[in-house]
């Protein structure tokens, strides 16, 4: 089948890829950029784990076609750090202990982010609210909204 | 998961979409949020040739009010819905609906037009192909079983949409264009009533509005559901009550939301509803809890939503 040309922009860079049609855009950053922070867990838009911002809005890239994304801005977890520091909610996570397996961890921070993008500074409920989009199946929640809350402070 | 092999086009307006549609020989599928949509076709449960993307459509974008409605873009997303002011202060039981749809990042992304098209769903269906091969094809996936409930002759897979109810009690209606050109229906009449097919539009034919009578409402809705976010209804209710007039729909149990008028409420006339809600909802064992704990859960929500609701006007 024909690939198609799609020309899109990932962490402020100008991306032009030959992509399948039917590649899904987690595919085209894990395999074509190497950008491997986006996981793939059910890869039915279930989890989050893949979560990275689209358009200034956080989307599932498991369910996003790259095909979709011509002319968009993609951002990932590798482009949040700025000029080798590390943003607020990446230091934040750490500093928390807000990581047990990692697995689940770039999507809370970029679902984070697309909380903290439209809404500097939440409350704790709107914080549950919006990490409740991602699973964390170690389950260690507690630590994750106090660090989105120190992020936010 | 990977996604079938298939083609991508992207519609520049509704002719162009209806022309590809034809293109690709009836064989392809309408793509907006593709949040229902493409975890259906990772799983093979269906074979397009080609996915015809709507997302540039401009027919299908914006929120207006036009006189006595609201026309509301099919392509909206449920996050820019709930956003809108006059949803929230004209139709809450559509408002908490959309709020309790899912979760915010997929709100994000889902249409108001997917969540009303979307498939029906059955814990024996959506799953992958290797899965359902072992199982046994069901009715669902052109098979001649069931694979929920032994012997049956129908699908009995589950329309989960939390929006339809409340949009159902308040009467919306739904601008269909295909090859025929446009129609303006009920709400209630795209639903066929058989769960192997849940929707009676024609081939092709692309849902481009949907249209509330603008009127102050008041209402509530409720959903009864494993986690509390992220899950489909186990059950769902809806009331929306304005001058004085006011409906109830259940969903999430069979092939389409059932409604019922409220007039007169008393304490008596109450619990008669809810014993019809109860004898008309009929769940089988095809989701994560029980058919009885979901048969008793419509009446429990009947009651509660209605007595929600008379908290805040007479009837």
């Amino acid at each position: 089948m024909r690939t198609v040309k799609v020309i899109f922009t990932v962490n402020k860079e100008k991306i032009t890829v030959q992509a399948k049609p039917y590649e899904t855009l987690l595919e085209t950053l894990r395999e074509r950029l190497s950008l491997t922070g986006a996981k793939e867990s059910c890869g039915l838009g279930a989890c989050g784990a893949c979560t990275v911002i689209l358009g200034g809005i956080p989307v599932r890239s498991c369910l996003v076609l790259t095909a979709e994304v011509e002319g968009m801005e993609v951002k990932t977890i590798e482009g949040l750090e700025k000029e080798g520091k590390l943003h607020p909610l990446q230091k934040a996570f750490m500093e928390k202990g807000a990581v047990q397996c990692g697995f689940c961890t770039p999507g809370m921070i970029m679902t984070a982010k697309g909380l903290l993008d439209r809404n500097k500074k939440p409350e704790k409920h709107e914080i549950i609210r919006a990490i409740s989009s991602n699973v964390c199946r170690c389950t260690g929640y507690k630590k994750i909204v106090e660090a989105i809350e120190e992020a936010t402070e | 998961m990977i996604l079938p092999k298939l083609a991508y086009k992207k519609a520049k307006d509704l002719e162009d979409a209806i022309h590809l549609f034809r293109k690709y020989d009836e064989n392809s599928f309408y793509l907006a949020g593709g949040t229902d949509l493409v975890p259906q076709l990772k799983l093979r449960l269906h074979k397009p040739m080609a996915l015809i993307d709507l997302k540039g459509v401009a027919d299908l974008k914006g929120i207006d009010v036009q006189e006595s409605w609201l026309s509301i873009g099919a392509n909206t997303t449920l996050f820019e819905l709930k956003d809108d002011p006059v949803v929230k202060e004209h139709f809450p039981a559509l408002f908490q609906s959309l709020d309790a749809t899912s979760c915010e990042t997929l709100q994000m992304r889902g249409t108001i037009g997917g969540n009303i098209l979307q498939n029906t769903r059955c814990l024996f269906y959506n799953k992958s192909l290797e899965w359902r091969k072992a199982k046994g094809q069901c009715f669902k996936t052109d098979g001649e079983i069931c694979n929920a409930v032994q012997n049956s002759e129908m699908c009995f897979a589950n329309y989960c949409s939390d929006n339809v109810p409340p949009l159902l009690t308040l009467s919306a209606e739904v601008i269909l264009n295909g090859f025929g050109g446009e129609r303006k229906i009920n709400l209630s009449e795209i639903f066929s009533r058989d769960s192997k097919k849940p929707f009676r539009i024609m081939p092709g034919e692309i849902l481009t509005r949907i249209l509330i009578p603008l009127k102050k409402s008041k209402g509530a809705f409720e959903k009864i559901r494993v986690r509390g976010s992220i899950d489909y209804p186990l059950v769902n209710a809806a009331v929306s009550v304005e001058n004085g007039k006011g409906k109830l729909s259940i969903g999430g149990v069979g092939p389409v939301p059932f409604v019922y008028n409220l007039d007169n409420l008393d304490t008596y006339a109450v619990e008669e509803l809810a014993d019809r809600v109860y004898s008309d909802s009929r769940p089988v064992a095809n989701t994560t809890l029980s058919a009885s704990y979901r048969k008793r859960m419509s009446k429990v929500l009947t009651k509660r939503i209605v007595a929600n609701v008379l908290q805040e006007v007479q009837l």
